[in-house]
């Protein structure tokens, strides 16, 4: 279980990103984090994975960091702790995520880089047998036929799924998405959740949408951040009036500018 | 729309420029009193000196380029091993990888040795091991650490954060994000720009060689200084051909280089 437990972060300057976030994951959960643009869920993201440290609070992995089942709150490590930690988890995160001048096989052996010693990634880096089983992981997000293509010229979509199959060969405890379907089309995005889904079954997925349909037809819970702190948690399926709630300033900003654009095209007609 | 202030500043700035030109000129003949007769006195004494550079000596093509060898194989050496030293320097150097104590002495020690000419580094070098081919190949390869060093930091610092953070997330360590993120990142500008360097190494290796190191440079300091200026002529047609052929060679290879990105 991950227990996400009343994380802050506040800046220098008093400013205040999380206000005090908490939820809970289990196993065979595919929890979907909707909010508006800057509502705080990348961050909330970046604190699980350890690449920024919350000013307060603490994030409890029950035992899936640990090569011992421990558990280990991520917020406190460093170095080579934090290192063993993140084997663990499958961080799938959006756009330039990938390395643009390796090819789409090189990429999803990345996956493995912390479980092999540096001195073997310098020598020969990874084994024929590895090569195998990175190749299967693209077959299984249906991209094997770009195993040999740079990366670089591969579209949005397509680098999404080499992203999935890097996740997928890491082979790991838990799954971080942030908006990993963001860049595509609706048919690609579908896809692409279909992808992810089975793989909660197993592993808490852990993924931000911007789309609350898809949130609805495929996590199994859903939580909603707003200015800094969960608004909402409970039933993939959310109301009409929730998900104004959820997205109210956004929508008014979002009025406030169709406002603005018909009043240039009135001023423009005189 | 209307054009007609643009023409005519368009034409401003060549104008002031060749009349400023001018006047400066004028000026600088007057305060170093340079009279034109005297002009082209010296002008015609010159001219007499340049006809004892023809014909070339062909006879010495053979020694000419015995010694043009050594001078590309002085910077053939020198190039990869400084190419080497410069990764070194460049990586750490690079604030998005580099340790920041550690960060500030590579950038002291790049900025220095861009500020040093190869000779000033080859004069103190042969203080300790003498003049020859050794501490000439050993001042081209720390003379190219200013440029591939410095240009290979700045590469690095512009390589998207997001790139080295996706490796650095399944729990790599920094030298394993050096070998699967920055190395890739960089690499084809790296060595499209040490081939550049290898086409400026020909050129202080010349350099280099006229101060006493060896090669076609020591050849020309040598015909001049005993007035055998006809070998001279051979020297420089050899130094020409060498400079023009490490131009193509380089450009060429950089294009190929540049254009499929396809190092590794
Ligand atoms: N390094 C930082 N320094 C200062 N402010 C930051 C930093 N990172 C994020 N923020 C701010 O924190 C807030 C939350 O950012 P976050 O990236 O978590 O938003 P988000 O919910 O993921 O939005 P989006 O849906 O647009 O991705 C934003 O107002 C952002 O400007
Ligand atoms: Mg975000």
């Amino acid at each position: 279980m991950i227990s996400v437990e009343n994380i802050t972060k506040v800046l220098p300057s008093g400013k205040v990103l999380l206000d005090g976030i908490s939820f809970k994951v289990k196993k065979g959960e595919f929890l979907g984090i909707l909010g508006a643009s800057g509502a705080g869920k990348s961050l909330t993201l970046r604190c699980m994975v350890g690449l920024i440290k919350p000013t307060d609070g603490q994030i409890i992995y029950s035992k899936e960091l640990d090569d011992d089942d421990n558990p280990i709150n991520i917020c406190e490590l460093k170095g080579k702790k934090l290192r063993n930690a993140r084997k663990h988890l499958g961080v799938i995160f959006q756009g330039n995520n990938l390395v643009k001048r390796l090819t789409a096989l090189e990429n999803v052996m990345i996956g493995r880089l912390g479980q092999i010693s540096p001195l073997r990634t310098w020598i020969y880096g990874f084994t024929d047998a590895e090569a195998e089983e990175a190749y299967e992981a693209l077959k299984q997000v249906k991209m094997e036929d770009y195993s040999n293509r740079r990366v670089g010229s591969l579209s949005g979509g397509e680098q999404q799924r080499v992203a999935i199959a890097r996740a997928i060969f890491q082979n790991p405890s838990v799954y971080l998405a942030d908006e990993p379907v963001s860049s595509l089309d609706p048919k690609n995005a579908k896809k692409i959740l279909k992808l992810l889904a089975p793989l909660a079954e197993n592993k808490p997925v852990i993924g931000v949408f911007h789309q609350p349909h898809l949130v609805s037809e495929f996590c199994t819970r859903v939580i909603a951040v707003k200015d800094g702190s969960v608004v909402y948690d409970g039933d993939p399926k959310l109301s009409e009036e929730q998900l104004e709630m959820i997205y109210a300033d956004e929508l008014s900003s979002i009025q406030k500018e169709a406002e603005k654009m018909s009043l240039i095209k009135k001023s423009k007609k005189k | 729309m209307n054009l007609s202030g643009y023409k005519i500043s368009r034409y401003k700035t060549p104008f002031i420029f060749t009349v400023t030109l001018i006047i400066l000129i004028y000026l600088s003949a007057d305060a170093t009193e340079v009279s034109l007769s005297e002009f082209l006195d010296g002008w015609s004494h010159g001219s007499r000196l340049l006809l004892e550079f023809f014909p070339p000596d062909w006879s010495k093509i053979g020694r000419m380029l015995h010694a043009s060898l050594l001078t590309i194989a002085m910077a053939l050496i020198a190039t990869p091993m400084g190419a080497l030293i410069s990764f070194l320097f460049g990586l750490a150097a690079a604030k998005n990888i580099s340790y920041p104590g550690l960060r500030e002495v590579a950038r002291v020690v790049i900025s220095l040795e861009r500020a040093l000419p190869e000779i000033v580094i080859l004069l103190f070098l042969a203080a300790a091991l003498g003049l020859g081919l050794y501490p000439g190949i050993l001042a081209l390869a720390i003379g190219s650490i200013g440029m591939l060093g410095r240009l290979l930091a700045d590469a690095i610092e512009e390589i998207d954060e997001k790139a080295i953070e996706s490796v650095e997330t399944v729990g790599a360590t920094r030298s394993q994000i050096i070998r699967y993120s920055i190395i890739p990142e960089v690499l084809p500008s790296f060595v499209a720009n040490s081939i550049f360097r290898f086409e400026i190494n020909i050129r202080n290796s010349v350099l280099l060689g006229a101060v006493g190191v060896g090669g076609i440079g020591y050849e020309l300091n040598e015909s001049i200084s005993l007035m055998d200026y006809e070998a001279s002529t051979m020297a420089i047609i050899m130094i020409i051909s060498l400079v023009f052929v490490a131009e193509r060679i380089s450009d060429t290879i950089r294009k190929k280089v540049s254009k499929t990105g396809e190092v590794m």
